[in-house]
């Protein structure tokens, strides 16, 4: 009975066990699983906040560091990610991308920046420099109007003024993209030197050495006076005022280098640095980066250098202990000296009896360069010789006086031999044949100045000859 | 007549032609006072425009106004450039020919009406 009961009993338990195992088993089974979701989970939030802690570095990396990098420009390395796990993620790539939408942003706001402030400097100081211009021949007129020594004293001083003040105005004007703003005739390289010795201050103590006889292009006159200026300037600002600067001229092959040696200071290696930098900046400069107060000189120079395709290093010590600053002047902005001059065989044949007698060198056709220096210098003084005909005998001919563009000898009519005449043995009287002259016809002009000249000969015959009183 | 090369004005201005003087080192130059450049002196080591003024007066005698419109130079510059050459002896001056005795304005008018009658 017992074993029928506990037969009876047994399989309801064992089942029931069974059902429970069986229902354990399962409920552990899903536990675990839930556990291990649940740990992954928690993994994931936590991933998830470390990657959120990340990005937010990241981001108070983007506004603390990379952009203010940006902000001031190239004078900072560009910052790239903070943390190296981000690299290559799409979210990396939105970072930069904000990063070069700035760069953009700030570099359309510089350059707007920059060309208002050039724009505006520009006209302002063409106005500046067209006051300066005029001034500047109102004053040339004065000193030819003017005879007085002290008044000669006085302007002179103002000339100088306004040259210094001029050049500035044209610096700047240049730096801002303006033209060097005078169109000049192809001007002798001496000339040039001078030119710009002429608009610094203390251009007393410029020595400047002999040279190749060369021409400056017409192009490149006042931009070379211009950078020539600016050296001689920085050279005579920083030496002692008991130095001078030297400025000495050598021919090279490809062209003619300046050399302004002075006795100052010098430079440490830092301002050669950013001189060698605007030196070489060209034309994209930031006038807005020139220091306070600008320092305008080299980024000028650099310019001028960059449009015209001249040279100039300053990275040279002088032998005096300052600056040696070497400006070179390739072949294609100098032209042989007096090219410009008018056809040569009219102007041989006008020169040939004043060439003899002051032992002119008669022009060639063609010149070497070598032939260039003596004789261009000689020709261009004594052109106007033949004008004047200077007193021996009767003018046998029609003197030429000059040649047409074609090339043909200009003669002028009878009436310049009688005035010739007439200046000769009546120079005070010359001016009244001027003055009569444009009024009538040449031949009135001539047969009256004739009649003229012969009654003051007559006259001058009788009386002593008193030329010749040597003051000397 | 056709102008010769031209200088270029005003690049090279008056102070540095001088090297700033204003005042020449003689009072007794005039604009029509003859020089003559001294015959054998070198221009070796002039200034350009003590070299032209040479140059110039190489030719014959010419008035100190002449020289200075040649080199388009304002007359007081030129008497400071002429002075500096007298002084070295590359240039010497010879007072200006005194004016010879005008006949009056009247014979003058006189003559000229009895050309006038004649041509």
């Amino acid at each position: 009975m017992t074993s029928h009961i506990s037969g009876v009993v047994f399989w309801p338990v064992a089942a029931v066990a069974l059902v429970a195992l069986v229902m354990w088993v399962r409920q552990a089974v899903a536990a675990a699983r839930l556990r291990r979701r649940l740990a992954a989970t928690e993994q994931q939030v936590r991933d998830r906040e470390a990657d959120v802690r990340i990005r937010e570095a990241e981001v108070a990396h983007l506004v603390d560091v990379r952009l203010p990098a940006v902000e001031l420009g190239g004078r900072r390395p560009q910052q790239g990610l903070r943390d190296g796990r981000l690299a290559g993620t799409v979210y990396a790539d939105r970072m930069d991308q904000v990063v070069s939408r700035f760069v953009g942003t700030v570099e359309k706001a510089r350059v707007r920046a920059d060309q208002s402030a050039k724009a505006t400097l520009k006209a302002a100081m063409r106005s500046v420099q067209a006051l300066a211009n005029e001034q500047q021949l109102s004053i040339s007129d004065m000193q030819d109007r003017h005879d007085s020594p002290y008044v000669l004293q006085d302007l002179m001083e103002i000339d100088h003024a306004n040259s210094q003040f001029a050049r500035r105005a044209q610096a700047i004007a240049v730096l801002c993209g303006s033209w060097p703003g005078r169109q000049r005739a192809a001007s002798p390289l001496i000339d040039v030197l001078r030119g710009a010795k002429s608009r610094i201050r203390d251009y007393q103590r410029v020595e400047i050495g002999q040279g190749p006889d060369v021409d400056v292009i017409s192009r490149a006159v006042e931009p070379v006076v211009l950078a020539v200026a600016e050296l001689l300037d920085n050279a005579t600002r920083h030496s002692q005022p008991n130095t001078s600067v030297e400025v000495s001229l050598r021919p090279a092959h490809n062209g003619t280098t300046i050399v302004i040696d002075d006795a100052g200071v010098g430079m440490d290696e830092l301002e050669v640095s950013v001189a060698v930098e605007r030196l070489g900046g060209g034309e994209n400069l930031d006038i807005n980066r020139l220091g306070d107060p600008p320092q305008f000189g080299f980024a000028v120079i650099g310019v001028l250098a960059a449009r015209y395709g001249f040279s100039v290093s300053v990275d040279t010590r002088s032998p005096y202990g300052g600056v040696r600053a070497v400006l070179f002047l390739p072949k294609a902005l100098l032209v042989a000296s007096g090219t410009a001059a008018a056809p040569v065989a009219a102007r041989a044949a006008a020169h040939r009896r004043e060439a003899a007698q002051a032992e002119l060198p008669v022009r060639t056709p063609v010149r070497g360069p070598a032939a260039v220096p003596a004789a261009a210098g000689h020709a261009a003084a004594a052109e106007p010789v033949h004008e004047r005909a200077p007193g021996d005998d009767d003018v046998p001919e029609t003197p030429i006086t000059g040649a047409t563009a074609g090339g043909l000898p200009k003669r002028r009519r009878r009436e310049v031999s009688e005035q010739q005449f007439a200046a000769r043995h009546a120079r005070p009287a010359e001016p009244a044949g001027e003055d009569t002259g444009p009024i009538r016809t040449p031949y009135e002009t001539a047969s009256r100045m004739g009649a003229f000249a012969r009654g003051t000969r007559s006259g001058r015959a009788e009386s002593a000859d008193d030329e010749g009183t040597t003051q000397e | 007549m056709t102008p010769p090369r031209k200088r270029e004005q005003g690049l090279v201005r008056a102070y540095v032609v001088t090297d700033g003087r204003a005042h020449p080192t003689r009072n007794t130059l005039d604009i029509v006072s003859l020089v003559n450049a001294v015959p054998g002196r070198s221009p070796a080591g002039l200034t350009p425009e003590r070299r032209a003024v040479m140059d110039l007066c190489r030719g014959g005698a010419l008035s100190v106004a002449e020289v200075a419109g040649y080199l388009a130079l304002p007359i007081s510059v030129t008497k400071v450039l002429i002075s500096d050459l007298i002084d070295s002896g590359h240039i010497i001056a010879r007072a200006a020919i005194p004016k010879a005795q005008l006949p009056d304005v009247q014979l003058l008018q006189e003559v000229l009406d009895g050309l006038r009658a004649r041509l």
